[in-house]
């Protein structure tokens, strides 16, 4: 059975074409069984999240065309498709599937959600029947891969957008996000994008100050949240755990002698401020004090970078990883192939000893069942005993992967090999002999 | 047959550090799932050797230097277990089970030579006192180590550093609760300890036992740890001067323990 894998992702394809790709969840059994009827497929998957849509399929003789099959499926003119799409075959397919897996080929690499999607695309094509032997193998080597890269490296450890990183800080400053309080001054998208981050992530309630009153009330209503007139904003920040500011004031909105304020009727309990502004509204001598945490866009952006480079540097364990399971995912895939030389081998040799009896047949006539029973034994022992070390071999050379020694031993004692010696033989055709010569003898 | 036991838990407990720091400090998740079982298993061999060698040696009384330094150690890890299961973290046991591996290792290398020979250690109240201020020792040091650990964080998140080698440092939060925490049991410990120990004092020398350095040095000890749950509690002292109160009453400690040397009271000596 053969593996192909064609595609396209964020890296060869714009978004427009994606999109007219994508495949939403409620549709995805059906694209799924289209595949497998397709002619030639014998076992298919598809992957499709936002940034790829990946056909995987195992065939045996002629290979599938499935850009036509996209082009049929999703009427996508395939002189336009062609130039974005991938096709990796054999073990170029094994490997691209792990690195997806893996998150090695995502956008962000080290992002969790691909993992996820992969099983969720497993499940279904498995529910419908186009999981067989193979694509079962070849899957579950990738989640194989992709848990032991997530175990054994940090690769998705550390936060690499903005939202996530103020996040992240939080929680290293109060543990739990829960029942935190955060205000939000002005209302740019950044911070409510920040906002949004946090309280999706625990945070307890929102408060919102802005100099237009009513758009704080509009942002309110959004969130859930209270409103603090601008004016009462220096009286009330310090009922914010987390305070995230993003006004167009051209002066600082809150100096030192505020956040002083804001600690003391705090009794000390630390403070995270996310200055998100430029210019900045915060004085950044307020990070001087003890208990506040003032991080501008430009820390937490150095932050995401440094974090970033660090994915990048686990990336390179994390091809080492996948190196060494492709090299076991290939091994076991060949030890599987040569189970059929092991039959073929046993079966030659198995052939060669019955053409032997028979040929023996006039001379063994005379002995008696027992002395039969004995040649018949001796006569398996050391065809058992000779076959014993090539087939040995013929395990360990599959499991190193070693094709040249395969073919070595194949020819060497294969049945092509020894056929000259053999007379042809219907299988069991000397139990038959024997049974007929103890016959007589009785 | 105790020191059978406690030879495996000081093995355990070298164990459990190992896997501690490759869990705290190497992130790996094959150490995080050995550190725990680990160091319970450590612990309860541990608790069964100094029962067995309580009972068998002073009916209930640690009072050689081997099974104090024994009882203390198995405070300490109990202090950690409890934080352990309770906030979720293992990054004290980078401390916490070293110090107990080193504080088991010479009382399992063989049976104490030293012990304290008066009738007077076999009052009842002594058990209590030995062991309650054992146990503020224990969350004493517990205190410190969270102060000092919450400055270290409160500092990599001022300068804005990425987590790097300090990735472990629990939250602010977590280190301050621990703080707080440790520090209120130590204080009832400690004063259930000196209010014991007064009353050994009182029934075997009398009045004069306030005379005595050793005695003396714990009641400044006990009056420094009210001030400095006074502060802590009112001003919200964190960080750096919650470092600098907490290290001045354990080098106080220190030197109510060396105080010992000097103490007419405390040498339980044959009279």
């Amino acid at each position: 059975m053969k593996i192909l894998l064609t595609g396209l992702n964020h890296k060869t394809a714009p978004v427009e074409l994606r999109e007219r790709l994508a495949i939403a969840p409620e549709s995805l059994a059906e694209e799924i069984r289209a595949l497998l009827s397709h002619p030639g497929v014998r076992e298919g998957l598809i992957l499709s999240t936002c940034n790829r849509v990946e056909l995987l399929v195992c065939y045996e003789e002629n290979e599938p065309e499935l850009a036509g099959h996209l082009n049929e499926r999703f009427a996508v003119d395939t002189q336009s498709l062609r130039p974005h799409l991938y096709h990796h075959r054999e073990a170029e397919a094994v490997r691209h599937l792990f690195r997806v897996a893996s998150s090695l080929d995502s956008m962000v690499v080290g992002e969790p959600q691909i993992l996820g999607q992969v099983k969720e695309s497993y499940t279904v094509a498995r529910s419908v029947g186009a999981v067989g032997g193979n694509l079962e193998r070849l899957l579950q080597g990738a989640f194989a891969a992709a848990k032991k890269v997530r175990t054994e490296t940090q690769i998705g450890s550390s936060s690499v957008s903005i939202a996530s990183v103020a996040v992240d800080l939080a929680r290293k400053i109060f543990g739990s996000l829960e029942g935190k309080r955060v205000l939000l001054v002005g209302a740019g998208k950044m911070s409510e994008l920040a906002a949004r981050h946090l309280m999706q992530q625990g945070a307890g309630s929102l408060l919102i100050s802005n100099r237009t009153y009513e758009r704080a009330v509009q942002l309110a209503r959004k969130f859930e949240g209270h409103v603090i007139r601008f004016d009462d904003l220096h009286a009330r920040a310090d009922e914010a755990d987390i305070l995230i500011t993003s006004t167009g004031s051209s002066e600082f909105i809150f100096r030192t002698p505020h956040a002083q304020q804001f600690l003391h009727r705090r009794r000390n309990r630390p403070m995270f401020i996310i200055d998100i502004a430029v210019p900045r509204d915060v004085d950044p001598e307020v990070n001087r004090l003890d208990g506040i945490f003032l991080y501008d866009i430009d820390d937490l952006q150095s932050v995401a970078v440094s974090n970033l480079s660090d994915r990048t540097r686990e990336a390179q364990k994390a091809e080492a990883i996948l190196e060494q399971e492709l090299a076991r995912y290939q091994r076991r895939a060949e030890s599987l192939d040569v189970v059929p030389v092991l039959v073929d081998l046993q079966t030659a040799a198995e052939d060669l000893r019955q053409a032997e009896l028979r040929r023996a047949h006039s001379r063994l006539q005379s002995l008696t069942p027992a002395q039969l029973e004995a040649v018949e034994a001796v006569t398996k022992g050391l065809m058992n005993k000779f076959l014993h070390q090539p087939l040995r071999a013929l395990k360990s050379a599959a499991q190193h992967g070693d094709m040249a020694a395969i073919d070595a031993i194949r020819t060497a004692f294969g049945p092509n090999g020894n056929k000259a010696a053999a007379d042809p033989v219907e299988p069991g055709s000397s139990e038959k002999k024997l049974t007929t010569i103890r016959e007589r003898q009785d | 047959m105790f020191l059978l036991w406690l030879r495996i838990a000081a093995i355990l407990y070298g164990l459990a550090s190992l896997a501690a720091f490759g869990a705290v400090l190497g992130n790996i998740p094959r150490w995080k799932r050995l550190c725990m079982p680990l160091a319970l298993s450590a612990w309860c061999v541990h608790a069964v050797s100094a029962v067995e060698m309580l009972v068998l040696a002073h009916h209930w009384m640690p009072v050689g230097m081997h099974e104090v330094q024994s009882i203390l150690a198995l405070l300490i890890a109990s202090v950690f277990l409890i934080i352990a299961l309770r906030y979720r973290t293992l990054s004290f046991g980078i401390f916490a089970l070293p110090l107990a591996f080193l504080l088991v290792v010479v009382p399992a290398l063989g049976p104490d030579q030293h012990t304290f020979s008066s009738p007077v250690i076999r009052s009842g109240w002594l058990l209590l006192h030995i062991t309650a201020l054992l146990a503020a020792y224990a969350a004493l040091i517990f205190s410190l180590l969270a102060s000092s650990l919450y400055l270290m964080q409160e500092k990599r998140l001022k300068n804005k550093r990425s987590p790097g080698f300090l990735n472990w440092l629990p939250p602010l939060d977590t280190m301050d609760q621990i703080a707080q925490k440790t520090l209120v049991l130590g204080f009832h410990c400690m004063t259930v300890g000196l209010f014991a120990g007064s009353i050994i004092a009182q029934e075997s020398v009398g009045p004069s036992y306030f005379a005595d350095p050793k005695i003396w040095l714990s009641f400044v000890m006990w009056g420094l740890y009210v001030v400095m749950l006074f502060v802590r509690r009112n001003a919200g002292l964190r960080g750096r001067r919650a470092v600098y109160l907490s290290s001045a009453v354990f080098v106080l400690m220190l030197c109510v323990w060396a105080a010992n040397l000097f103490s007419s009271v405390h040498r339980f000596s044959a009279p």
